[in-house]
């Protein structure tokens, strides 16, 4: 089992790793990334993830028991970025081993949700703002005035 | 002098403080959750918004009931709605 709150890179390889194990037939790997949306503010460049470091990782480790005691979990890695993290890069990863396929399944899914709405990470976007582009009559004045 | 209670503002009620913490002087016989989130209320106008809709957290436990007392030398935060992921 393994928790992480980070500025450094997330690693999928190296959370494969800690999944490994005699007798786990699944294993199932999310990773979350950052997106280029169109937000409100403009076309995002990063997002920056802060977290409440001491609760934050007490609620993962509840967040791993349960996938024990609910799916019947035998490995779980429960990591999370904060600082600034630029498109494409991974802000989170979630990773569960089990005997069996469906478990692990429901079990990933389960922990990436709950982390979203249970865990206190907060992140805020930076944009690029977007360029409107000038009405013909804003054209006109600007010519008469020059 | 007792010692203040630390104060911890997260995401939207950061950016309504404009710092992410602050060390809030109580009573030796410390104060009530919603007390003291009403000082800070007054202090910080903008952040009656964010407060709506946050959870109080005292020494890394949620408050249950609005009347939980806040003593000096807790930690005491605000927590916006999550966003992690």
């Amino acid at each position: 089992m393994s928790v992480r709150l980070t500025a450094r890179p997330l690693s999928i390889p190296q959370a494969w790793r800690e999944l490994e194990g005699p007798g786990t037939g699944a294993v199932v790997v999310f990773a979350g990334r950052v997106r280029a949306d169109a937000g409100p503010l403009g076309r995002v460049l990063a997002l920056v993830y802060e977290a409440h470091e001491g609760p934050a990782l007490a609620r993962f480790r509840a967040l791993e028991s349960r996938a024990r005691r609910r799916f019947g979990v035998t490995r779980s890695v429960i990591w999370h970025r904060v600082g600034r993290l630029r498109v494409g890069e991974v802000s989170v990863i979630v990773g569960v081993a089990s005997p069996h396929r469906a478990a692990a399944f429901r079990a990933a899914r389960d922990l990436i949700e709950e982390l979203k709405v249970t865990v206190p990470i907060w992140k805020t976007e930076r944009a690029r703002p977007v360029r409107r582009p000038r009405r013909p009559r804003d054209r006109r004045a600007g010519r008469s005035a020059g | 002098m007792t010692r203040p209670v630390r104060v911890l503002f997260f995401a939207t009620a950061r950016t309504a403080v404009g710092r992410a913490e602050v060390d809030w002087p109580v009573p030796p016989g410390g104060i009530s959750a919603a007390a003291l989130a009403g000082e800070l209320e007054t202090a910080y106008p903008a952040l009656a918004r964010t407060l709506v809709t946050s959870r109080l957290v005292r020494n890394g436990r949620y408050v249950r009931r609005r009347s939980e007392r806040v003593r000096p030398g807790d930690e005491f935060a605000i927590h916006p709605p999550y966003g992690g992921g």
